[in-house]
């Protein structure tokens, strides 16, 4: 605040920050929303499925528990449909 | 816009927060007992043919008797179940080839597959309170004894497309019942973004990522039609919405929306009158926004879904709507054909 405006007296009322206010109430409708979700996520605009990418040998992202094989491994591209 | 329908615009995000933190959480769990991807499902045999029927827990199945309808027909095609469909398909003498389970609740969906551990009706009233399965709120332990029973007995016949979210409970269960498990993740989010969730599973694990639609009924059709490969899907029991009469306090989300909204809970409801049946049901908005992510999915895909369920709230561009007996009938014809062909 601009030096000039400050007043030289104190209120009586106490003024609450309403940025903060705002965010709670945003937080609390964030939580009560996300009990009304589903069990499963949908992503608009993306394919069925993913089945991961293909990379160059050298730079292959490799899962990192180093079992791909042994879990079947992911392919090199999207489903069929959406 | 109406109340319910501003709401279901806001659970794409409100689903990721739900389920993103504990499906990571239960995904590093579950690590240890992940053996096969879903994609080895499809190698595997399972009923003949391009057909199949996916199995909801919606109250068509009951009012509509479509379990015992399916099983009388003698359908030959794959069977694939939501895991809150398991107990009525057993109980009706359905065995399905597999069953999808997504949800990481730490609790609940265990009693979709019979626990053996509850020897005392629990506090959370979820299945009592619920329409979803009547047997589970006329008779609580019973209806659990029995299942345990059931899913014991046929366990070893069935496969599980289990998400890497699913809780360790299940997974627990599922092996205790030597049911197979085939695993896939969920897909949380746009994996074209580096620090995706979704592509970090993927790195972890290698497993493809599905697009869940947001309930298991739906992801049990993704993995129907975009891992096995089956192209003229029945739904059964799929009604994404309530049947007439059903009273608000039975619904799914009831609590939470008279937490959300209070007095102005009821103005969340959505009734819909169904093109056929000229029935009104109604959905919440969770039901509403699985609706609309259904169509959209649908319309988009490489496959033809038949609504078989006789009610509901799912119609439109990209669903066929049949009487479940013309749809069997037609597979039937089709399996005929395929043998004097072959």
């Amino acid at each position: 605040m601009p030096e000039f405006l400050k007043g030289n007296y104190k209120l009586a009322a106490s003024i609450e920050d309403k940025a903060d206010a705002a965010d709670s109430t945003d937080e609390f409708e964030k939580k009560a929303l996300s009990r009304l979700g589903g069990s499963i996520c949908f992503v608009s605009k993306k394919g069925l499925m993913w089945q991961g990418e293909a990379e160059p040998q050298a730079s292959r992202a490799t899962p990192e528990n180093g079992d791909k094989d042994k879990a079947g491994g992911a392919g090199t591209k999207d489903s069929p449909g959406a | 816009m109406e109340l319910g329908r501003k709401i279901a615009q806001a659970l794409e995000a409100a689903t990721f927060e739900r389920v993103a933190g504990v499906g990571l959480a239960n995904a590093e769990v579950n690590r240890p007992r992940i053996a096969r991807s879903v994609l080895e499902l499809a190698e595997t045999p399972l009923g003949t043919g391009d057909t199949a029927i996916v199995v909801g827990a919606g109250p068509s199945l009951r009012r509509r008797r479509s379990l015992e309808r399916l099983r009388a027909s003698g359908f030959a095609g794959t069977i694939v179940a939501a895991d809150g469909a398991l107990g009525a398909c057993l109980r009706a003498g359905v065995v399905p080839h597999v069953v999808v389970s997504v949800d990481p609740h730490p609790e609940r969906i265990v009693r979709w597959f019979g626990n053996p551990a509850l020897t005392a009706a629990p506090a959370d009233d979820y299945f009592r309170r619920q329409e979803m399965d009547p047997a589970h709120r006329e008779d609580e332990l019973g209806a659990n004894r029995a299942l345990v029973e059931l899913v014991d007995a046929y366990g070893p016949k069935i496969k599980v497309a289990a998400a890497t979210s699913a809780a360790p409970a299940v997974v627990e269960r599922c092996e205790q019942a030597r049911m197979e498990l085939y695993w896939w993740n969920p897909m949380y989010d746009d994996y074209d973004r580096p620090e995706s969730l979704s592509r970090r599973l993927w790195k972890m694990n290698g497993l493809p990522c599905l697009n869940g639609g947001g309930n298991v009924g739906t992801a049990a059709w993704v993995v129907t039609h975009a891992v096995l490969g089956r192209k003229r899907i029945g739904l059964v029991g799929i009604d994404l919405g309530y049947a007439p009469g059903t009273p608000y306090e039975q619904t799914q989300y009831y609590p939470e929306l008279v937490e959300l909204l209070g007095d102005r809970y009821r103005e969340a409801f959505i009734h819909t009158e169904n093109p056929v049946t000229r029935e009104v049901w109604f959905s919440d908005p969770a039901y509403h926004w699985f609706r609309d992510v259904f169509l959209q999915m649908a319309r988009e895909a490489d496959c033809e879904t038949f609504n078989c369920t006789e009610g509901g709230l799912l119609s439109g561009p990209g669903i066929t709507t049949v009487p479940l007996d013309a749809f069997l009938e037609s597979a039937a014809a089709a399996g005929r054909k395929e043998r004097t062909n072959g």
